[in-house]
């Protein structure tokens, strides 16, 4: 009981007014004046450890970081010795805020009618409420990439901040990704198909053609609306479908294709060469066979998650493991997502899993803070300690790759972050049952 | 009383038969004559002929005379009859008609299936079937193949054109399916073709398609075992209550009844098979009820020849070798198996390996999608190592024996049916054919002999044409006429050429040769002479003779003679992938060598210290121990040991469904039933440093199956792998999947949908229980003269009442928890585990109290409404609270890390790291009551042992070895050898199969394949695998 004793100490110094009897936590203040942390090891993800160091941050933005950092006044120092600083943790596949309860059906806002809906847009119906988040963040994560699913194209993901009052304020970046889902192209034989050969290949080749189709669509949308620019040419009514399309048209905002199969991968690749889009794959089972072809194209791959099993009987137990090594061996782009809801809190142990199997530890720490803000664009604001970042960090009593270790403090923006969820109120409830009928001191 | 219902019927069929079968010439022996009377004599004489009387008894040159549909006299030189019609067989062979031992011909087929369960699907039942009918539409043993049957002259063609001239029919429906019945394949009524009938119950491992109960292979295999108890217990009852008249009476049940004789060993009970784990299966239930027992085979017997011998049962053996898989591109050969390649490969041997092995077996067209290619794929199987003449014997002798029907089938001895083969040779040589058919002494011409063989050089003569002469070239077969002509010293090859009876017909391409287009022929053979007309591009006639100036001659055959392509690589247990060729060893003494040592015992954690193990047992641990000369030592350096884990809650190695889901109490059902040596899971997870596993039933229901304590023997059969002695248990299931809240709209009329109905029902289970009990007592004392039945599900409750079953509880809510406890105590016992119990922190002094252990996730929560609440501390709580805690996996992924599982409650809850290990180790070994054999590092424990390259809480560290029984069942570095044999097996076969021709049209039974995990992992109440 020692180490959780010791964090609810800390809580109670850090957040005096918020008493175990709120609901859910109350979003941090704004940075108002200066803070430092001192005299911790600084792990700065992009850069060098640094032994005894300190951060210092200001209005939420990371200011200086170093072993002699001059503070300036008014800033609060807090004493970091023994302890670590990592950059918050980045999930690049999630669902959090869109779906509370997987069961209950009026909680899930993640897959719209049609097969077509690019211009759904996730982050407005991110729900700031959500229980999730406190219990994620309180596991050191502190940006996901929350997206929307089913149909052929899902509509568009948005990075957050995993603390906020409204949507808006929490988001960081959207549209960050257009997600679409690639069909299968592989026929089963399994047992539940109960469509013959033909039929599935026809079901394939229709969701391929639609796929193709929405895009040649939206970009002669494109062309027309710039068109009317011109002379003579006349208004185009709105399609909001194609509208949302035309970031990634442009290539601007990357379009996250859902492939696992080595067929779909390449498949996909082929097409966004075609149709000049920046690619990135999502999931990617058999990314690490055609990692060649991934390097040449520089593809980046989301890979998620680690923990599931082999698809293929014949496959090695430790396959899903080992992606990430072969990845980073073959010089692909890669990061690990949680791909979860409510258990995406257990994001850095799918890290740690792919470090026991080969990826070198540092990496491993890359692949959920530096790498997944860089697929997803917000690198410059997240993702590793640098001077002009945010100050979205962590300060945790070890390696936070590790289960035991727990995160002691945390950041967003500047903005002291509660680390008390749902889970730690119903903690404090109980263990007041059993201190009143004395089984607990 | 329906004793004198039944016997009687059944002689006087039998007498019918006889005559039948005597004296089916006498066409209008009981109906009157229709128009003129047709008596064309039945008496024949095949002569000249070679006669294979039986399998390794052959006449090379003989006489064989059928009257009346009878086999008379056959041998060298046997008189001809005067009265016989002759036939003159020079180049033929005899051989007695084949037996198609387990067909669907002319009997109602089975709707295709396919599809998940639970989707709409027409039933498999007879819908409107009347009488005094079994409770459930799957037992239709009172039906009888002889009764459904009506003749089907294509199908019966068909089978003639293949040898066949009798099939055992069987109905095609439901589990308990009815009897066979023998009937001949010629044309006729039903009455003549009927040879034999009640021959054998039919039963297969089917589930019903829609809700109905059993829904599940375990519940399948549950409602067999209760039927032949029923089936026991209704004859004695029906006796009990002529006896008895003023007595209650037993209600009749005609499905029961028709099954008397199989329960007493009078009628054989086949059971239908799929693969060599179902024939296994089969074979248990038929030596837990002494039935005499056959298999319908599935082609996969040779997987596990040893066992399958030892089960002592004749097979019926389909020949449905798969095509060759898809592999044309390496991406889609990444889509089979390697157990589907090697099956691939090997299946051809079955039959061959299963005579090697002495295994008796009969063939069966069953299971070929096109019953045409059966022929090919028996000369295949000969070429594969089967001898010619046990195939014959397979097709004609044995079956006949086993059928009962010796005296009638079988062989051409004298006083056999007239069911005679015809054929121009060896009938297993690919070339040969077979020209007639003869049923009953009728013949039924399959493809006949040709009249005439214009094969030779002819000398042409032309009137009326460009050119005078020609001459034609004819060769090949007779009925692929190939050839040339030649004229003016050009050579042109015929574009087509055909003869029939005495005409052939020619055409070529004549320019060449001062013909101009295409040149047609046709002539009439008149002895010696070719006689006929042709016809010019121009289409100008003219005439043609022909002498022919010289013989045919074959051609020598040159090729070299194909040797047989045999199967590439020796068995591996299980088959396919990461399976070993035998056993992994136990050394005498196995020595562990200067590790951290987590004994999770009263040793605590040692360093620096050793293990001995003897024999599988721990026999010393501590530091500075003796090394016995033979001992194989592991130099622990570095590495650190704890007990192999357990999980106290998983659904690996079982086949089909884990929830029996459409009824409410499914006491009666067992994972024992269905255990699945193959499952790759259990590699996996034992790569995970896992080394047994509490397999349950789902938790769709208030009162679920019977759970199985495994080890991860990977490897082993089903029966070994099953954990020796472990106390029996049952799965219960609380809250919103039984009362099945997120089932779908659809589910909202079983009962119970509230957990105040669950909580009743649970009530009336036990109180009906006791009741049932009683009954007994009432009956043994002599209160009772007709005996209740033997009800398994009462049976297994009043096992729990007893103690002797312990009860595994799916519950979330604290409600629920409190709830089961109440209920337990009101009936006198206690709880074994609550599983998942994720409110469990909420009271958990009172789960301490009542005394059950709590089996939990580590972390899981919100997924569902009623796990809300859920919190990583709950371990933490209750261990505090004094209640003994495991973590669990409930998943084929999650249990292949429990190990980092628990570190979670150091994480949550702050408990020291060992009292954390303990939660994946003895903890649960304690729940399950297997902690005296396995679970912490002990002298006497059983030696299953995981080696762990660092800390085994850290995310960092993993597994290099696993031991069970002091076997090593996985050792990293072997795995990266065995993958490397993966590798390289899948290599060669793919190869092969790209090498190999498309063809013998079979429905091989196809792999799951991607996306079927996907299927699993959802978190499904229903169906799927992981119900959490």
């Amino acid at each position: 009981m020692k180490t959780l004793n010791n964090i609810f100490v800390l809580f109670a110094l850090i957040l005096p007014s918020f008493g175990a009897l709120v609901a859910s936590e109350i979003p941090g203040k704004p940075q108002d004046h200066p803070i430092a942390l001192v005299g911790g090891t600084v792990h700065t993800v992009s850069g060098a450890v640094v032994e005894s160091g300190t951060i210092l941050f200001e209005k939420g933005k990371i200011t200086s970081i170093g072993t002699d950092v001059t503070l300036p006044q008014g800033t609060e120092s807090i004493d970091m010795t023994g302890k670590h600083v990592y950059p918050g943790m980045v999930d690049a596949r999630s669902e959090i805020g869109l779906v509370e309860i997987d069961a209950a059906r009026a909680t899930r806002d993640v897959s719209e009618v049609g097969t077509i809906n690019p211009n759904i847009r996730a982050e407005v119906a991110m729900n700031p409420e959500s229980e999730i988040i406190p219990v994620t963040r309180a596991n050191g994560i502190t940006t996901a990439l929350t997206m929307p699913s089913g149909g052929t194209i899902s509509g568009t993901a948005a990075a957050i901040m995993l603390d906020g009052w409204t949507w808006e304020e929490m988001t960081l970046k959207a549209p960050a990704g257009l997600v679409v889902n690639w069909p299968s192209m592989t026929i089963t034989k399994a047992w539940w198909e109960r469509r013959t050969e033909d039929e599935q290949k026809k079901a394939r080749d229709k969701a391929l053609d639609e796929l193709r189709d929405a895009f040649r669509d939206a970009r002669a949308y494109m062309k027309a609306k710039q068109a009317e620019l011109q002379k003579n040419i006349p208004y185009h009514k709105t399609d909001l479908r194609w509208e949302a399309m035309i970031p990634m048209l442009e290539g601007k905002v990357p379009v996250l294709v859902n492939a696992e199969e080595i067929q779909q991968i390449e498949a996909a690749i082929a097409w966004a060469e075609q149709e000049g889009l920046k690619l990135v794959i999502l999931g990617g089972y058999d990314s690490w066979r055609v990692a060649d072809l991934l390097k040449a194209k520089d593809v980046s791959v989301i890979v998620n998650p680690i923990h599931r099993t082999p698809w293929r009987r014949w496959e090695p137990y430790d396959v899903q493991f080992t992606i990430p090594k072969k990845l980073h061996d073959a010089g692909v782009r890669f990061c690990i997502a949680s791909g979860g809801a409510s258990n995406e809190r257990n994001l850095p142990y799918q890290a740690a899993t792919a470090a026991s199997y080969g990826l070198p530890k540092d990496e491993a720490l890359k692949a959920v803070t530096l790498y997944p803000a860089q697929i997803l664009g917000v690198g410059d604001r997240v993702g590793s300690l640098e001077v002009g970042k945010d100050a979205t960090l962590i300060v945790t009593n070890g390696d936070p790759l590790e289960i035991t270790t727990n995160v002691l403090m945390e950041f967003i923006q500047g903005k002291t972050i509660s680390l008390q969820s749902r889970h730690t109120h119903f903690y404090e409830k109980y263990q007041e049952k059993y201190r009143r009928i004395g089984s607990v001191k | 009383m329906h004793t004198s219902l039944k016997s009687p019927c059944h002689i006087v069929y039998v007498v019918v038969l006889n005559i039948l079968v005597s004296a089916t010439m006498l066409i209008g022996q009981i109906r009157p004559a229709v128009g003129i009377r047709q008596n064309t004599p039945s008496v024949h004489a095949f002569t000249n002929t070679r006669i294979v009387i039986a399998p390794g008894k052959v006449i090379e040159r003989g006489t064989l005379v059928i009257r009346d549909g009878v086999i008379t006299a056959v041998g060298v030189n046997i008189p001809v009859p005067a009265d016989a019609r002759v036939w003159d067989m020079s180049g033929m062979t005899l051989y007695p008609g084949f037996i198609d031992s387990y067909s669907d011909i002319g009997v109602p087929k089975k709707p295709i299936a396919g599809g998940p369960p639970g989707q709409d699907q027409p039933k498999p039942q007879e819908q409107q079937r009347g009488g005094p009918k079994h409770w459930n539409d799957m037992v239709l043993s009172s039906l009888n193949a002889d009764e459904l049957f009506s003749p089907d002259t294509k199908a019966a063609e068909k089978l003639r054109g293949m040898g066949f001239t009798a099939a055992l029919i069987v109905p095609q429906k439901g589990i308990f399916r009815g009897t066979g019945a023998v009937v001949s394949l010629g044309d006729g009524a039903t009455n003549q073709l009927l040879l034999k009938r009640h021959v054998a119950q039919c039963i297969a491992f089917e589930t019903s398609s829609g809700d109905d109960y059993p829904g599940s292979l375990m519940g399948s295999i549950a409602l067999i075992r209760q039927t032949f108890l029923d089936a026991q217990w209704h004859k004695q009852a029906m006796q009990a209550a002529a006896k008895y008249p003023d007595e209650p009476r037993p209600e009749f049940v005609a499905d029961l009844a028709a099954l008397d004789d199989a329960v007493t060993a009078k009628q054989p009970v086949i059971v239908e098979t799929s693969d060599e784990m179902s024939l296994l299966r089969a074979s248990r239930i038929a030596k837990e009820f002494s039935l005499k027992f056959w298999a319908r085979g599935s082609g996969y017997e040779y997987r596990q020849i040893d066992a399958v011998k030892a089960t002592g049962v004749p097979i019926i053996l389909p020949v449905n070798f798969p095509d060759p898989p898809s592999v044309q591109t390496p991406e889609e050969a990444l889509g089979v198996s390697l157990q589907e390649l090697r099956y691939w490969d090997e299946a051809p041997e079955n039959p061959g390996k299963l005579h090697d092995a002495g295994i008796p077996f009969v063939f069966t067209t069953a299971t070929l999608k096109d019953a045409g290619s059966f022929l090919g794929n028996v000369r295949k199987a000969i070429e594969r190592g089967l001898p010619a003449d046990a195939a014959l014997a397979a097709l004609t002798t044995i079956p006949s024996q086993l059928l009962g029907l010796e005296k009638k089938l079988g062989t051409l001895d004298a006083g056999k049916m007239a069911n005679i083969i015809v054929a121009d040779g060896d009938i297993f040589n690919e070339k040969t054919k077979i020209r007639e058919t003869w049923i009953d002494g009728k013949r039924y011409e399959v493809k006949s002999k040709p009249e005439y063989d214009p094969r030779g050089t002819w000398n042409a003569l032309l009137t009326g044409a460009p050119i005078d002469s020609l001459s034609i070239i004819l060769k090949g077969e007779v009925e692929g006429l190939q050839g040339n002509v030649k004229a003016k010293g050009k050579d042109v090859k015929l574009t087509s050429a055909s003869s029939s009876d005495l005409r052939i017909a020619l055409s070529f391409l004549g320019d060449s040769i001062g013909l101009s287009g295409i040149v047609r022929m046709t002539a009439t053979s008149s002895g010696k002479n070719f006689l006929g007309s042709g016809e010019l591009a121009d289409g100008k006639i003219f005439k043609w003779n022909a002498n022919r100036t010289e013989p045919f001659k074959p051609e020598a055959d040159t090729a070299k003679p194909k040797l047989p392509v045999m199967a590439s690589f020796k068995p591996v247990y299980p088959p396919g992938a990461f399976g070993r060729s035998k056993l992994p060893a136990q050394p005498d003494h196995l020595l562990i060598r200067g590790a951290t040592i987590w004994t999770c015992g009263p040793q605590g954690k040692l360093e620096n210290a050793n293990i001995l193990v003897e024999h599988g047992k721990i026999t010393k641990v501590g530091q500075n121990l003796a090394t016995p000369v033979d001992a194989v030592i592991i130099d622990g350096k570095g590495k650190h040991i704890t007990p192999g884990l357990i999980d106290c809650h998983s659904h690996s190695a079982a086949e089909g469904n884990v929830n029996e889901a459409n009824e409410a109490i499914s006491a009666e059902v067992r994972i024992g039933d269905i255990l699945d040596p193959y499952d790759i899971s259990i590699y996996r997870e034992l790569a995970g440093g896992l080394t047994a596993a509490n397999v349950l039933h789902g938790s769709a229901n208030a009162i679920g199956g019977q759970n199985q304590v495994i080890k991860l023997r990977w490897g082993a059969l089903p029966e070994e792998m099953k954990f020796e002695g472990a106390m029996p248990g049952i799965k219960f299931a609380l809250g919103e999947n039984p009362k099945q809240s997120n089932w779908g709209d659809k589910y909202t009329t079983r009962y119970p949908q509230t957990r105040q109905g669950v909580e009743q029902i649970i009530r009336d289970e036990f109180r009906a229980a006791l009741d049932y009990e009683k009954t007994w007592k009432e009956f043994e004392s002599g209160k009772r003269k007709i005996p209740p039945r033997h009800d398994l599900r009462a049976e297994t409750i009043l096992e729990i009442l007893k103690g002797k079953r312990l009860v595994h509880s799916h519950s979330y809510r604290q409600d629920e928890i409190e709830m089961l406890m109440r209920v337990a105590e009101d009936f006198g016992f206690r709880v074994a585990t609550f599983q998942h119990v994720l409110e469990g922190y909420k009271v958990a002094d009172q789960i301490a109290k009542h005394g059950a252990g709590a089996s939990t996730f580590s972390d899981w929560w919100g997924y569902k409404f009623e796990v809300y609440d859920a919190i990583p501390y709950n371990g933490a709580i209750m261990h505090d609270a004094g209640v003994v805690v495991s973590f669990n996996s409930d998943s084929d992924e999650q249990a292949r890390r429990l190990n980092t599982e628990a570190a979670k409650a150091v994480k949550y809850g702050g408990l020291s790291e060992e009292e954390a290990l303990k939660f994946v180790t003895i903890n649960p070994a304690q729940q399950l009551r297997i902690d005296k054999r396995v679970g912490s590092i002990e002298v006497g424990k059983d030696a299953d042992l995981a080696i762990w390259n660092g800390n085994p809480l850290s995310t960092y560290s993993i597994c290099e070895q696993t031991w069970i029984d002091g076997r090593k069942y996985f050792d990293r570095d072997e795995d990266r050898a065995m993958n490397g044999e993966v590798q390289h097996e899948r290599a060669a076969l793919i190869q092969k199969a790209l090498g190999s021709k498309k063809g013998s049209g079979s429905e091989s039974k196809s792999p799951p394949s991607m996306g079927e995990k996907e299927r699993y992992s959802c978190h499904d109440d229903v169906s799927g695998k992981e119900e959490r």
